[in-house]
């Protein structure tokens, strides 16, 4: 991986003058080494599963073999029986103790507002219905072998068209269709209808994007433990979101919130699976409850790939339409999405997120997209990285590559007819998303000089094309007037705490979590550079209910550098300027008149101008705990607290490239070069920003190439169920010819002009790659509306078009 | 073995055996039969083991088994123990120059870290219909020599690798293979993986051909990986090739022979036709007299 230079055009940061609080040469904005990792890297990480002693029971979930059936049958007499059993517990115990959870994001019409934990009708293959608990995992398992089960088999709905059949069988009887909800975002359909109608040329597409499993690192971990005489329920667990996690328990068991802990260890990856609380967790910690017990539980690869939601699985008719000279003006998608057995707390919101980001960099004279949210016997799906907005860019950028090569346009040149120019900003869509700042035609062209001289080869068995692509990536989720008028029971906001301890090193609290992103430094930068101190005084602490600020989003949706950055950025200020008036007090001086110097990572000293005084920070530190000298008589604790809320979204964006060989005796696709041109504002960790854009291209080129979860279409059996047939992208899949390269626009929303990029990198790839397939056989171009482009159907298509004979 | 309290191992109990000796283990072996596994590198059987696919009562762990991982080229033919890890292979001097496509052909196979614990005859045994050595092993000509507690036998590679099984009764243990060196020959295998990148292999074809110096083929043995329910060796593209110089014609009789030969799985990877056309495009890349572009054994895009 290179870090090149961008192409045309200014590359250094280009912070404009009156941006709020601007970086100022401290830490933020260096690609200091990430503060876990000489840890991690030294094998002495504490995840989940390596926090008990050996005193913990072992569980493991009992979970339907069908798709869709009832339980007629739960025996567990051979089970207890068995002398291993600690607790096997069925639907019916489960139902006793328990309320179902809460759902957060519903969509219009959605009258499904709970979750049932272990239901007697089974609406997913992997949906648990008991749970077993013994003094190792092996008898564990051993044991849930002997429960008894039967089930009466119903019909199973594989795949929305299935669902939406006529005559179809119902997941939701209840309901009286497989429909649980839609929404429309932007134009009405009559007003797109008649923009279309006036167009002089419509593209038409079915666009698809499978299904995709999280696959971190770490599945998904619990280790759950009741603690009878004070009646606590402390949870170590690896979730992203402790506070939602612990409100989910706790309605579910019947305790207060405050009766409940969650604390998050070290957490190997999450790409969202873990932005919600699971039925099968709560179980473990319902067994905990009962028990009086540790109670742990780590998921196998196996439920990782089935039983843990899953990402994606949407498919759109869309439409474009241009007017004589190419200018688009109209944009229509009909969005129906796979939210499985039943919406989970994150359920319709990928889908509706897809229909509101359907316009992404371009100007429209109409746009607008509904959506259609439905059910099917496959295991829920929810938030995976990059959510809506990848499946907008997949809808809208085959599209208008397909609009050029209908019309015998340059790409390039109908995309610079359409894109918004930075003299437009800030620029209002038609689904009412306000971009802030950027400059998306620069970008885009950085990206196409890119591949300007990328070999183009259309004859022989080895063909070569490339692409290039702009995307936009709404991250800082977000503004709570937003999230409450979409109907989201969240808030966007994020607390910020600043403690100076009386020895005067600084701990850090917020409510978002480490995952493997770097997060924990990147905050410890931005305090070290707001109060002006070395970084190595700041340590970060995330991810525990009882010490850390409540957060509803936590670490997702690209937010934790914007609005838990955004708060501390504040929060520094205040405590920068209650460090010098305490300061002042003692050196019997003014605020003004005082300087903190910093030489190297050697302790801070504030130094009186006119009487050359100094006090070490950590004396200042020292007596404003002891209440000395204070300049403020009801101020003492030496913590700032800042809660911010944005006022609005933020917008990164990108440009993406890639040069492909398509092999058409394989149908074999290889990414021969990659370049991603991106823009989120100043960054505080330069080199972590390029891990996560190189990860999430990786990830996208996931998407595009190998991964699926898939399905039997008659049983809705699931197919993939361990790595060796669930396909990761590989090292070699990313090409050594990654290309990484920033220009730094800063937004309007957040202090210090940041914007998030968790997200963004992975949001073009999968076009970017069908674009420059294409490009390479434009024979089989019109065909490219699902991925992955696996070789198999690559090769299919190849054939069809009568181009692999073999 | 029993269970440590808390442990999080997965498998249903079993016994495990370590013997140090053939004797020891074959004796084991015939004691528990068909309820006993022997475990050598660990790479398919572990994983196995963890989902509870295989269930045996015993696990014999051939790892402290005395002499089974040695390699000797002479004689014209390489005797490699089954115990032989795919790491030693892949680095071992001697064996790299006297059997050249071995080493080629054991670079396809999974990753290093798995091919560190990976053993020859592990792989053999597993007999994947679709993995890289049970092929090689058939187009070389390879002999598998078996300890029972009746004595030994030994069986020619295609008799051994039997549709959706291996000829080793429960009770025997594969203790040697021998790789003739034919004088003449020079062979490649070239595999078509899942991806471009590399992945599970799904076609593989190990072609060796004896040439005069005019171009004439006078002699040919090919084997095809992922064609058929186990290693097919493929005599009508032998027979096509032999008797005269490699000219497209004759390539083409070979691949149709190859094609009409193979009766390849289907499933989420690829139906039979897909599968069909991959076996010849291999065959074909095989044959080529230049290397294939590209440098990485792995045929790319």
């Amino acid at each position: 991986m290179t870090a090149a230079p961008a192409g045309p055009g200014p590359d250094d940061t280009t912070a404009r003058p009156d941006a709020p609080q601007q970086p100022t040469g401290g830490p933020i904005g260096r690609s200091v080494p990430r503060l876990h990792d000489d840890r991690l890297l030294r094998g002495q990480g504490r995840f989940t599963d390596d926090i008990d002693d050996g005193t913990a029971l072992h569980a493991v979930v009992l979970r339907s073999p069908v798709a869709h059936g009832r339980l007629t049958r739960f025996d567990a007499g051979a089970a207890r029986a068995d002398g291993r059993a600690v607790l096997v517990l069925g639907p019916d115990e489960i139902a006793r103790h328990t309320r179902p959870l809460p759902t957060v994001w519903r969509i219009r019409g959605q009258r499904q507002d709970t979750i049932e934990l272990a239901p007697r009708t089974v609406r997913y293959a992997g949906q648990p219905v008991g749970l077993v608990v013994a003094a190792g995992r092996a008898e564990a398992e051993d044991v849930a072998e002997l429960v008894e089960t039967g089930y009466e088999p119903l019909p199973a709905v594989v795949g929305t068209d299935a669902a939406l059949a006529d005559g179809a069988p119902l997941v939701h009887p209840e309901y009286g269709g497989n429909t649980a909800g839609s929404a429309r975002f932007g134009d009405s359909e009559d007003e797109v209808e008649r923009a279309l109608a006036g167009a002089a040329h419509v593209v038409t597409r079915e666009l698809g994007v499978q299904r995709v499993a999280y696959t971190s690192l770490e599945t998904r971990a619990l280790l759950a433990e009741w603690t009878p005489g004070t009646e606590q329920l402390t949870v170590w667990a690896g979730t992203q979101v402790p506070h939602p996690f612990r409100y989910g328990l706790a309605r579910a068991l019947r305790l207060r919130v405050d009766q409940v802990r969650v604390a998050v260890p070290d957490l190997g990856g999450a790409f969202g699976g873990k932005t919600v609380l699971h039925a099968d967790e709560t179980l473990v910690c319902l067994a905990a409850r009962l028990l009086g017990r540790r109670v742990a539980w780590t998921e196998d690869r196996a439920e990782a790939l089935t039983a843990s939601y899953q990402g994606r699985g949407m498919s759109a008719t869309a439409r474009l339409g241009l007017d004589a000279d190419g200018r688009f003006v109209a944009l229509d998608a009909h969005i129906t999405g796979d939210v499985g057995a039943f919406v989970s707390q994150a359920g319709t919101g990928p889908f509706q997120v897809a229909a509101q980001a359907i316009e992404g960099p371009y100007r429209f004279g109409r746009a607008g997209a509904s959506v259609r949210a439905v059910w099917t016997n496959a295991v829920p799906t929810g938030a995976y990285r990059g959510y809506g907005m990848q499946e907008a860019c997949w809808i809208r950028e085959r599209l208008v590559a397909e609009a050029a090569r209908e019309l015998g346009l340059p790409a390039a040149e109908l995309r610079r007819r359409n894109l918004i120019g930075p003299e437009e900003l800030p620029y209002t869509t038609r689904t009412f998303s306000t971009y802030d700042t950027g400059d998306y035609p620069r970008a885009l062209h950085s990206a196409e000089q890119a591949v300007a001289d990328a070999p183009r080869v259309r004859e022989g068995r080895i063909r070569r094309g490339a692409a290039a692509v702009p995307s936009i990536e709404a991250t800082g989720y977000g503004p709570t007037s937003l999230l409450e008028a979409a109907g989201m029971e969240a808030g966007g906001w994020e607390s910020g705490r600043i403690r100076v301890n009386e020895d005067g090193t600084v701990t850090v609290f917020a409510g978002v979590v480490a995952m493997g992103q770097g997060i924990e430094t990147a905050l410890a930068q931005i305090v070290a550079d707001r109060l002006g101190v070395p970084l190595g005084l700041v340590a970060v602490r995330l991810g525990d209910t009882d010490t850390t600020p409540r957060s509803e989003f936590s670490s997702q949706a690209s937010r934790s550098v914007v609005v838990a950055g955004g708060a501390l950025m504040r929060a520094g200020a205040r405590m920068r300027e209650r460090m010098h008036a305490l300061a002042a007090s003692l050196l019997e001086t003014s605020a003004e008149d005082v300087r903190l110097d910093v030489e190297g990572e050697d302790e801070p000293v504030f130094r009186a101008a006119k009487t050359s005084r100094t006090a070490t920070w950590a004396q200042v530190a020292h007596r404003g705990w002891l209440g000395w000298g204070r300049p403020d008589p009801d101020r003492i604790v030496l913590e700032e607290t800042v809660d911010f809320d944005p006022p609005g979204l933020t917008y990164a964006y990108a440009a993406h490239a890639a040069a492909v060989a398509v092999d058409l005796d394989t149908g074999q696709i290889t990414v021969e070069g990659y370049w991603a041109f991106s823009d989120s504002g100043p960054l505080v960790n330069p080199m972590i920003a390029e891990g996560q854009i190189a990860g999430a291209v990786a990830q996208g080129l996931g998407i595009a190439l190998t991964e699926e979860a898939a399905l039997d279409p008659s049983t809705g059996l699931p197919l993939t169920t361990s790595l060796r047939d669930y396909e990761l992208p590989a090292p070699a899949t990313v090409p050594t010819a990654l290309h990484l390269s920033h220009t730094s626009t800063p937004g309007t929303v957040a202090p210090g002009g940041f914007k998030g990029l968790g997200e963004g990198g992975m949001l073009p790839a999968p076009v970017v790659v069908a674009n420059a397939v294409a490009d390479a056989v434009p024979e089989i171009a019109r065909r490219l509306e699902r991925t992955p482009l696996s070789p198999y159907r690559v090769w299919t298509m190849l054939r069809d078009a009568g181009l692999a004979t073999g | 073995m029993s269970l440590r309290k808390g442990s999080v191992v997965k498998p249903p109990v079993f016994e495990y055996m370590a013997p140090a000796t053939v004797e020891e283990t074959v004796r084991a072996l015939a004691r528990h039969g068909a309820r006993a596994a022997p475990l050598a590198g660990g790479q398919s059987l572990v994983p196995l083991l963890n989902r509870r696919r295989v269930r045996p009562d015993v696990v014999v762990d051939l790892g402290r088994v005395a002499g089974l991982d040695t390699v000797r080229v002479a004689d014209g033919a390489v005797r490699i123990g089954a115990l032989a890890r795919l790491r030693t292979l892949e680095r071992h001097e001697t064996l790299g120059a006297a059997l050249p496509v071995l080493r080629q052909t054991v670079r396809l196979v999974a990753h290093p870290q798995i091919r560190t614990r990976a053993t020859l005859g592990g792989s053999l045994c597993h007999a994947d219909p679709a993995a890289e050595l049970p092929a090689l092993a058939v187009a070389l000509g390879a002999r598998l020599r078996l300890a029972g507690a009746g004595g030994e036998r030994e069986l020619d590679a295609e008799e051994f690798f039997r549709p959706g099984r291996t000829a080793r009764r429960p009770g025997e243990l594969l203790t040697e293979i021998t790789l003739p060196l034919r004088d003449g020959f020079t062979h490649r295998f070239v595999e078509i993986p899942r991806h471009a990148h590399g992945g599970l292999p799904l076609v593989g074809v190990c072609a060796g051909t004896r040439r005069e110096a005019d171009g004439t083929v006078t002699a040919a043995r090919i084997a095809a990986a992922g064609a058929a329910d186990r290693p097919l060796r493929l005599r009508g593209a032998e027979r096509a090739l032999t008797g005269g110089p490699l000219t497209e014609e004759a390539v083409a009789r070979a691949l149709d022979a190859a094609a009409s030969a193979a009766a390849p799985p289907a499933d989420p990877h690829g139906d039979a036709a897909y599968r069909t056309a991959l076996l010849r495009t291999a065959l074909r890349r095989a044959l080529a007299a230049a290397p294939h572009p590209g440098t990485d054994p792995k045929e790319r895009a």
